[in-house]
Formats: C-alpha cells, sequence, structure tokens
C-alpha cells in the first residue's frame, strides 16, 4: 500500500522545467537536443522556441527563458542590460558550428562569389546578375528579420553596411530557401542545415584565394570564410538540471546530433 | 454519303475542339485575374512594409516612480508624503544612416521638464566614434546609470553635488574601438547648468564665456569564469564667472583680489571601479571616489537708504541729505572637497535584489568640523565718506554720502561632511514593474561647543507655527524611508 502510494506520489513530482528560445537557426537542432534528452530523462521538460535570437536574449534578460539560443555573440548592449539586472555578463557557452551558406536556385549559372561580390549584392551595390557572371536579369534579394542573429551576423561579417531596401525580410531560414527554390533570379542566406533544394555557392575571400563550399571539412578546418559558433547563453554558470542539459549537449552524444542536423561539432 | 458522314465527323470534331478551349480560356483568364490580384496585394504589402519601417524607427521608452517617505528630520513637514519622483517618457528616433534623436521630458505634478534633447551622429566610415549635441548625462558612471535601474532610489550625494541635475548643455565625442572593450568620452560643456548660485542661470544658454571640460576612459576586463571588471577614471576642468573682487580660501583665510568677471578654475578627478561576480547568482560591487577643488562664485548686494532734513536759521533755509551705501559682498570661496560611494548588490533568485550603499561627501577639507563655528570667517569693512554742499541764495544744502563695503563670508552647514549608508530590496514582479524599500541614514559632521556648552552651529526651523534649532554638535536623525513602485516600459 505504501509502495502504491509512494509511486502515485512520485508520478505527480513535478518535472524540472528548462526554457530555451531564440535563434531560428537552432531551433530544429534544438528542439532534437530536447526531444532526445527528455526520453533520458523524464523528469526534466525542456521546452524550446523560436523567434531570432535577438528574441532569445530579451527573453534571457526580462527573465521569461533559462538559456538563449544564439547564432551570433552577445551584443555589448545587452550585456549591459544584463549586468544592470543580474549584475552578471552572462555566461556563453559555443555549441556547435555553422557555416552561413549563400543559396542561389540550382540553375543559377552562378557558382562562387567573393566575399565582396556578395557584400555589394545584398547591399544593394551589384544589381544585376551579369556583373557577378550571370544571365542579364535583376537580383531578387532574399533575407531574415532584423531580431535574427544570423541577419546580424551576415550584416556585421559580409554586408558590412545597411541591407538593400529591396531585400525581402523571411521569417527563418527555411522560408528563405524557399523563396530561393521558387525563384531563378533569387539569392539568399542562412544555415547550412536547411539548405535543401537549391545550389550552395562556394564563396572566397578574394578574387585570388581559392573558392570553397561550407562543407564540414572546410568548416572545420576554417577555410570557409562566412562560419560562426552557435551559442547558448545562461544569466548564471549553470547548475542543477540546466547544467545537467547543457553538458549532454556538449558531450559526444550531444554533438554526434549536430552533425545529423546538418551543423558542425564545435570541437 | 461517306463525304456526308466525314463533312459531320470534322463539324463535330471542330465543335468539341471549340467546347474544350472554352474552360481552358476560362481558366486562363481567371488565372490572370488572381496574377493581377497577387501583383496588386504585394504592391500594397511593400507601402505598408515601407511604412512599418518607418515606424519601428521610432522607439518609446519611458517610467513612472510613485512612492511614499517618511523623513526622521524635524525640521522636513510633511514628514510623510505621496509623491511621483519621476514620470519619464523618452522617444528616440534612429535612421538607418547611424543618426539618432532623443528626447526626455520629465512630467511631474510641479510641472514639465527637459531632461534629455540631443542629436547623436555614428560615424559611418571606421563605425568608432560618435558626435553628441545637445542637453544629455554627463560622461560619470552613476550619473548615467538609469534612476531606472539604479539599486537605491537617489543618487550619491557627491555625485548629486558636483552633477546637480544630471545633464549639461554642449557636445560630447565618444571613441569605442570595435575589437576592444574601451570607452573614451570627451565632453565640451557650459558647465554651469542646473547651479544655483548668485547671478547663476540654469535657462538654455551659459552665463559665462566659459566653458567646461570632462574627459572619461573606461575598460573591461572578463575574470574568467568569475565575471568581470570594468574600471576607469574621469576628469573635469572648469571655470566660473567671479562675481565678487575676492577668493577666500576653504579655511576662510583671504586668497587672491580678483577681477570681477574673470574666470575662477575648478577641477576634480574621479577613479571608478565596477566588479561583476557570478557567486551564487549575481554579486556586484561598484564605487567610484572623487576628489578636487570646487568653487562657489561670490556676490555683491547693494542697498541705499537716504533722508533729508530741513530747518530754519538765521533767515536761512538749511537742507542736509544724507545718503547711506552699503555694499554687501560674499567673496567667492574655493574648497577642496572629497567623496566617495561603494555598492553591494546582491541578486537573490530571479525577482529579488538586495542593495547597501555608503556614501561620503565632504565638501569642505580645509576645515573640520571642530572648526565650524560663527567666528570662522573672513570678514572685511571700510568705509568712505563724502560731503558736499551747495548754495543757492539763502538755501545751503548739504549732502554727505557714505559708502561701507562689508566682505563677509563665513563657516556653516555647506561645509559639514555627510556620510550615509543605505538599504534597499527590491521585488521584479515582472520585467516592467518593480517595488523598492529603502532606508537610507545619513550621518552629519558634528561641530564643537563654546565655553558656555553651547553648540557652535545651529539652525532655526519653523514648523506649525512653532520655532526650533537644529543642534548640529550632535548627529540628529535624519533617515528616511521609502516604499516606491516603478513601472517602466
Amino acid at each position: 500500500m505504501l509502495l502504491v502510494v509512494l509511486v502515485a506520489a512520485m508520478s505527480f513530482m513535478p518535472a524540472d522545467k528548462i526554457t530555451v528560445k531564440g535563434s531560428d537557426t537552432m531551433v530544429i537542432l534544438s528542439q532534437k537536443w530536447a526531444e532526445v534528452y527528455m526520453k533520458k530523462n523524464s523528469n526534466v521538460s525542456v521546452q524550446v522556441t523560436g523567434g531570432g535570437s535577438g528574441t532569445g536574449i530579451s527573453a534571457l534578460i526580462n527573465g521569461s527563458t533559462d538559456i538563449a539560443n544564439s547564432s551570433r555573440p552577445m551584443k555589448k548592449t545587452e550585456m549591459e542590460k544584463l549586468k544592470q539586472r543580474y549584475n552578471t555578463l552572462g555566461v556563453e557557452i559555443p555549441c556547435a558550428k555553422d557555416g552561413i551558406t549563400v543559396y542561389v536556385h540550382s540553375s543559377n549559372p552562378v557558382n562562387e562569389l567573393t566575399l565582396k561580390q556578395i557584400s555589394d549584392i545584398f547591399a544593394g551595390r551589384v544589381t544585376n546578375w551579369k556583373q557577378v557572371g550571370g544571365p542579364d536579369t535583376e537580383i531578387k534579394l532574399y533575407g531574415r528579420e532584423n531580431s535574427s542573429g544570423t541577419y546580424v551576423f551576415f550584416k556585421d561579417n559580409v554586408v558590412k553596411t545597411d541591407y538593400a531596401a529591396n531585400c525581402q525580410t523571411l521569417p527563418g531560414t527555411a522560408a528563405v530557401v524557399n523563396a530561393v527554390k521558387k525563384d531563378k533570379f533569387g539569392i539568399g542566406y542562412g544555415g547550412a542545415a536547411y539548405a535543401a533544394g537549391v545550389k550552395h555557392v562556394k564563396v572566397k575571400k578574394d578574387a585570388k584565394s581559392p573558392a570553397y563550399e561550407p562543407t564540414p571539412e572546410n568548416v572545420k578546418k576554417n577555410l570557409y570564410p562566412i562560419s560562426r559558433y552557435l551559442y547558448m547563453y545562461t544569466r548564471n554558470r549553470p547548475t542543477g538540471s540546466m547544467k545537467a542539459f547543457i553538458d549532454w549537449i556538449l558531450s559526444p552524444e550531444g554533438q554526434k546530433m549536430v552533425t545529423e542536423v546538418g551543423y558542425f561539432p564545435v570541437k | 454519303m461517306a463525304k456526308i458522314f466525314t463533312l459531320i465527323l470534322f463539324v463535330l470534331l471542330v465543335n468539341t475542339v471549340t467546347m474544350a478551349q472554352q474552360p481552358t480560356d476560362t481558366i486562363k483568364e481567371k488565372l490572370s485575374e488572381m496574377n493581377d490580384r497577387l501583383s496588386g496585394l504585394d504592391e500594397r504589402m511593400l507601402v505598408t512594409e515601407t511604412d512599418v519601417a518607418k515606424h519601428n524607427k521610432i522607439k518609446i521608452s519611458g517610467y513612472i516612480q510613485s512612492q511614499w517617505e517618511q523623513t526622521e528630520n524635524p525640521k522636513d513637514y510633511p514628514s510623510s508624503s505621496i509623491s511621483i519622483r519621476r514620470a519619464r517618457l523618452k522617444v528616440a528616433y534612429e535612421t538607418s544612416e547611424g543618426v539618432k534623436f532623443v528626447v526626455q521630458p520629465d512630467f511631474l505634478p510641479s510641472g514639465v521638464s527637459l531632461k534629455d534633447a540631443y542629436v547623436t551622429l555614428n560615424d559611418r566610415w571606421t563605425k568608432r566614434f560618435s558626435l553628441t549635441a545637445g542637453l544629455f548625462n554627463r560622461p560619470n558612471y552613476e550619473v548615467e546609470y538609469s534612476s531606472s535601474q539604479r539599486e537605491v532610489p537617489e543618487r550619491s550625494d557627491v555625485i548629486r553635488a558636483l552633477y546637480p541635475g544630471e545633464r549639461a548643455l554642449g557636445a560630447k565625442l565618444e571613441y569605442t574601438p570595435i575589437n576592444i572593450p574601451l570607452k573614451v568620452q570627451l565632453a565640451l560643456l557650459n558647465g554651469n547648468d542646473y547651479l544655483t548660485y548668485a547671478g547663476g542661470n540654469n535657462s538654455n544658454k551659459d552665463y559665462d564665456n566659459f566653458k567646461d571640460i570632462m574627459a572619461r576612459a573606461t575598460y573591461s576586463v572578463k575574470l574568467g569564469n568569475l565575471g568581470g571588471l570594468d574600471f576607469g577614471a574621469h576628469a573635469y576642468f572648469g571655470n566660473v564667472k567671479a562675481n565678487a573682487a575676492q577668493v577666500v580660501k576653504g579655511d576662510y583665510t583671504f586668497d587672491q583680489d580678483i577681477e570681477i568677471g574673470e574666470s575662477l578654475k575648478r577641477s576634480w578627478f574621479g577613479a571608478e571601479m565596477q566588479v561583476y561576480l557570478d557567486l551564487l547568482g549575481g554579486l556586484a560591487v561598484k564605487g567610484e571616489y572623487l576628489t578636487g577643488a570646487n568653487i562657489l562664485p561670490g556676490s555683491k548686494v547693494s542697498s541705499t537708504a537716504t533722508s533729508t532734513s530741513q530747518i530754519i536759521r538765521n533767515d536761512s533755509l538749511l537742507i542736509t541729505t544724507n545718503t547711506t551705501i552699503t555694499n554687501t559682498t560674499t567673496p567667492n570661496l574655493s574648497t577642496n572637497f572629497s567623496g566617495y560611494y561603494v555598492y553591494l548588490i546582491k541578486n537573490v533568485g530571479k525577482k529579488n535584489q538586495f542593495a547597501m550603499r555608503y556614501d561620503v561627501y565632504d565638501p569642505n577639507g580645509d576645515i573640520s568640523g571642530s572648526d565650524i563655528m560663527a567666528t570662522k570667517k573672513y570678514e572685511t569693512s571700510e568705509s568712505t565718506s563724502k560731503t558736499e554742499q551747495a548754495i543757492n541764495g539763502t538755501t545751503l544744502t548739504t549732502t554727505t554720502t557714505k559708502t561701507t563695503n562689508k566682505t563677509s563670508i563665513k563657516s556653516g552647514i555647506s561645509d559639514l561632511a555627510y556620510s550615509s549608508l543605505t538599504f534597499a530590496w527590491h521585488y521584479y514582479f515582472d520585467d516592467n514593474i518593480r517595488v523598492t524599500l529603502a532606508y537610507r541614514m545619513p550621518v552629519n559632521e558634528t561641530v564643537g561647543k563654546d565655553a558656555n556648552g553651547n553648540s557652535n552651529l545651529t539652525s532655526t526651523y519653523t514648523v506649525n507655527g512653532k520655532t526650533d534649532f537644529l543642534d548640529y554638535s550632535k548627529v540628529f536623525p535624519q533617515n528616511i524611508l521609502t516604499l516606491r513602485l516603478q513601472a517602466k516600459f
């Protein structure tokens, strides 16, 4: 009788709840982590939502999430807000590597671009495919919303100025890929994990450098010019069930799933 | 027969093809119509997106602080009051070209005032510089730290004395390198904002030709997994117009003569540090020390009294006019000051925070409490007299003008040092609402007593018709309890 009561009580024991919010680039990976982890740890509930890196970090600052996924480093202004509210600098945990892929339609004859050409295209300085060795047609730009870490990273590291006014903003890398798939003259950017059904443009640092595809080998060796870390941020050093979850993500088992989703392990 | 049959078959075939064409034509028409509608929707979406993008550049934020305060100082009446401490609305507009406009009024029942009104131009080329012009916060840690975030209700005494109102009119250049955690600020200011002294002007214009310079540099260092350290220093170099012809030192001895309108220099230095530690949740220790020379410009007040008498003597009319002119001058006072504050802030879980601050401000380090008394003063007096006579027929007019020039300044309450200990507890209901309970305990520097046992310094006050006095030979109750509700958006 006592055993029954104990078992019944334990089944109603509240599960540890961990909320994860942020990067749309990482949402599939994060959901997979959560799914597998919860199967192995039934007393832990992990809730994952997207919304963009900026949204995730804002949620970390206002206390509505435990972990913020981010595809870009935290900005100085965000760290200041975290300092003011929680008196910490936050904890940055690189959990995967990503090569930002530049997508074009599979029928587009352009196979490689320099970083400067990509910058010129997305800044609106180059508007016709013929200027970069393609057909004589207008270039259609597809990009992300400004709450996206991918948007910020691409802008800070590739475009280095404001995006062209005619760059369409889409909610998520999957939407960018879909748009480029349907547009012969379209060009977009996003995480490597989503690039199915479109062509990956090879990227070279400058006109004299070799061009590289965003393959695991090239990203691992830092040959591919547009690679970045994907991060998890916490307010304080993780403890308890959150630490166990993060430790598992960084373990060989967790990192194996990074490769399965199409990103690259952090080590 | 075969020909007729073939003809009929041909006619039937043509008819069938024609009939099949009609649904296809209808579908094509409908598709074309849908395409046109979609194009129209696309155009409207583009216009809407453009409008939304414009509105997204306007950011409106603000906060209201309502509070109840109970003070123990006997001269404060009412000692218990509910008030709105701050009600700020900040409107910022940032163009994509890196130009930012900010306006922040403060709405209080007593009136509306302007806290911020400035334009910031961000350097588009190196992305390292920004130029701000208008009314903005002076470059200092506690000044720039928003009142909506500060862990105790009010800034420290030294900061409030040196930077009253926090804001100043001027221009500021900031340098922030991209990959180096360094920030350098250089500001050129009017320097007289919010200073209330005789002849001072705190409106939208400088009151003298002299401009002040402030410079501040800060650097951040990571302490591995433990947290981080920010440290820096700032300097202030200023001038104030002399309003009197003498300068007196902080010990109330004569320093120098000066022309009215010449500049009186004031300068100070500050060193600051903030440590953030990830120990059982967030913990921060912050401090700043400031020291230097400050100036209180003097003033001159003139009064004239005239009396006239007439008598008849020996058939002659004698008119005597006596004019007394009294010029009372408060000399310019130059003092060496020092002050500091230390904060200890500890986050307790996600929603609670404890804060403690100890701050000290000595406005006049040239004099100690035991020196402060009515006889510790600088005083001079000189009189001149001039008599003129005029005869007009049988009328004799005698005019005597006596001019007395008094220069006087004495030690007093403004020379007293204060130390304060403040405790505060915050509860964050959510990101927008914070409730604060704070208790501040100021302690005044004490003065001596005379041979009869009377205090060397008192100040009289009247509350509800009753007059009493504050005795500065002892520490008297001045504690303040504050319960504040802040709503921020």
